[in-house]
């Protein structure tokens, strides 16, 4: 049992990557990490990385020496796409496996068997077909590794020594995994696929129990990209594997060089190339631009702006004052002639605004108007405006008691 | 002062990002007058200028590095492909014209199908398209139709780093990584 969290196990791999990359390369070379081996590994980052490589159940001891467990061997080789070369022997199983489940699978159909292990069975298939193709996969990938070397020829082995190299290649791993992958030949697991596609699009359509139909629809479509991925498989075994010895009789420094560059093309260096500037030399907005740089040493004679702050000689009308004067002067005959005389009096200049003013006083209740009975008008000249007006007598009004 | 006959259009060109080719006009005058042009760029720019025997081409400090890398890509996988197909890849890029459904064959079939797809410029037709019209731009590929295209010499720029690369290899040096 793993007393910690897979989190402080994830983070420990994280710290200590080194150290398990380390074992890992010692593993794919020997098979096995030799105890002097892991402590000379462990002792560079100290000597509790051991207690936490077998804590977390990273390695187990075999004998006196040590493995990594195979769900940490797999995840660093699926990380650093490092697969070991399988000889397809290994991959052949999944033959035996797969044809066995399908054939189980059929019985179980024709014979009305139970349903729960139907359905188990064909989760299975689905696995173990899984299983297959990734399997191809990484094999495809280290072939093409193995071969792309031998054409790159970075460590200029001898032409013999390249031919002794791809025919092993090619006589053990690349011709039986042709075998294996190539549809036109009957006992091809590539063959069987297509076989248990066919039936399990029949599963998926026609079946009784929902459940297991969902099954079927489910290995259907795996198998559809299966097909797929397997196709393009055996076109790189066709196209680039098999005639291995025929492209290794050519050899050119430039192909090692691009060879070399696509192994990991986002690290590699690469030929410097001139970063254009965005627009031209000189921008198009320029002028305005440089007028803007000078404007900010301008330094304009300071303008101050004062305010108005003269007295305004703003009349007030008097209402009280003029109504007592009027009263001294009863009867009025020309009201508004009487006006004019207080107001030119007064000042230098009738204006209209004081001459209404002034006209305001007949509303006066304490007076009384008397029209001319034959609308007679007078004409009053104001500093903007000439004013035809009527005669209005003014008298006192008489006092209710 | 009398400038070099040709002048705006070179520094027009080399500005830009262009190669000028030896079968252009121009190359004439950016070879007869190279101390001038070698200094101008380095003292109005700090750019470097290269004058080879058939190109011309500036270096800035800072470098176009997306495309250089997809150029360098494009190449690899295309040569690779050549000389797969049994081709003389050489002999192709020197002299062969490209359609470029030829070159979709090649990229869509190629067992580095992963790098590609992981390209943005390189993954589908309409990306490597842009990039040929990008390479045509610079001068490195020529377009001869709509959908053909030769390379120029300045295709060699990146012939000779991929030499470089494999010397750096097998001489065992490490080789300089980026970031």
């Amino acid at each position: 049992m793993i007393k910690a969290e897979p989190r402080t196990i994830l983070s420990f791999l994280h710290t200590y990557f080194e150290v398990v990359h380390d074992l890992f390369a010692i593993q794919s070379e020997d098979g096995i990490i030799r105890k002097e081996m892991l402590n000379r590994v462990c002792e560079r980052h100290g000597s509790f990385i051991q207690a936490k490589l077998r804590d977390y159940r990273v390695v187990r001891s075999v004998g006196e020496d040590f493995e990594m467990r195979d769900a940490y061997f797999k995840m660093m080789e699926f990380l650093l796409l490092e697969f070991k070369p399988l000889l397809p022997e290994t991959i052949e199983k999944y033959m035996m496996s797969i044809s066995e489940l399908f054939l189980k699978i059929r019985r179980s159909i024709a014979q009305q068997s139970d349903r729960d292990i139907l359905q188990e069975r064909v989760k299975n298939l689905n696995q173990q077909i899984r299983e297959f193709v990734d399997m191809v996969e990484k094999n495809t990938w280290r072939l093409l590794n193995e071969t792309r070397d031998l054409k790159s020829n970075i460590e200029r082995i001898e032409y013999r020594d390249k031919v002794h190299k791809a025919s092993f290649w090619i006589e053990y791993y690349i011709l039986p995994l042709n075998k294996i992958l190539d549809v036109n030949h009957s006992d091809s697991i590539a063959q069987k696929l297509i076989e248990i596609s066919e039936f399990a699009n029949r599963g998926r359509l026609d079946f009784a129990e929902e459940t297991v139909r969902s099954e079927f629809e489910k290995l259907y479509v795996q198998l559809l990209q299966t097909n797929g991925d397997l196709l393009r498989q055996s076109k790189i075994l066709t196209n680039e594997l098999l005639p291995l010895l025929e492209r290794i009789r050519t050899e050119s420094l430039i192909l090692t060089g691009w060879i070399e560059f696509l192994r990991n093309p986002y690290k590699a260096a690469i030929p410097p190339m001139l970063k254009t500037q965005r627009g031209l030399v000189y921008a198009k907005d320029m002028l305005y631009k440089v007028r803007e740089f000078f404007q900010q040493f301008e330094h304009p004679e300071n303008v101050y702006l004062e305010e108005d702050n003269a007295p305004f000689d703003k009349w007030i009308f008097d209402r009280e004052l003029y109504k007592s004067k009027l009263n001294a002067v009863l009867p009025v005959p020309d009201f508004f002639n009487w006006c004019v005389k207080e107001l030119g009096s007064s000042f230098p200049e009738i204006e209209t605004e004081k001459f209404f003013a002034m006209t305001g006083l007949i509303f006066d209740e304490e007076f009384s108007i008397e029209y001319n009975p034959e609308g007679a008008r007078a004409g009053i000249r104001t500093t903007t405006s000439q004013l035809t007006v009527p005669l209005l007598r003014i008298e006192a009004s008489e006092k209710i008691k | 002062m009398v400038y070099p006959k040709d002048h705006r259009h070179i520094t027009d060109d080399l500005m830009s990002g262009k190669f000028i080719l030896a079968s252009h006009e121009t190359f004439a005058s950016l070879k007869e007058n190279a101390d001038f042009y070698t200094d101008f760029f380095k003292q109005s720019f700090n750019y470097e200028l290269i004058i080879k025997s058939d190109y011309a081409y500036l270096l800035s400090k800072e470098t176009n590095e997306n495309f250089s890398r997809d150029v360098c890509i494009f190449i690899a996988v295309l040569s690779y492909e050549l000389d797969r197909d049994g081709k003389n890849f050489m002999d192709a890029l020197e002299f062969s014209e490209f359609t470029v459904e030829e070159v979709d064959r090649y990229f869509e079939n190629t067992s580095f199908i992963d790098l590609i797809e992981s390209n943005k410029q390189l993954r589908d037709a309409e990306g490597r398209r842009h990039l040929i019209n990008a390479m045509t731009r610079r001068h490195i590929a020529h377009k001869n139709f709509e959908d053909r295209f030769t390379f120029t010499p300045a295709y060699k720029m990146f012939i000779d780093f991929a030499k470089e690369l494999a010397l750096k290899r097998m001489g065992g040096e490490l080789q300089p990584v980026m970031n």
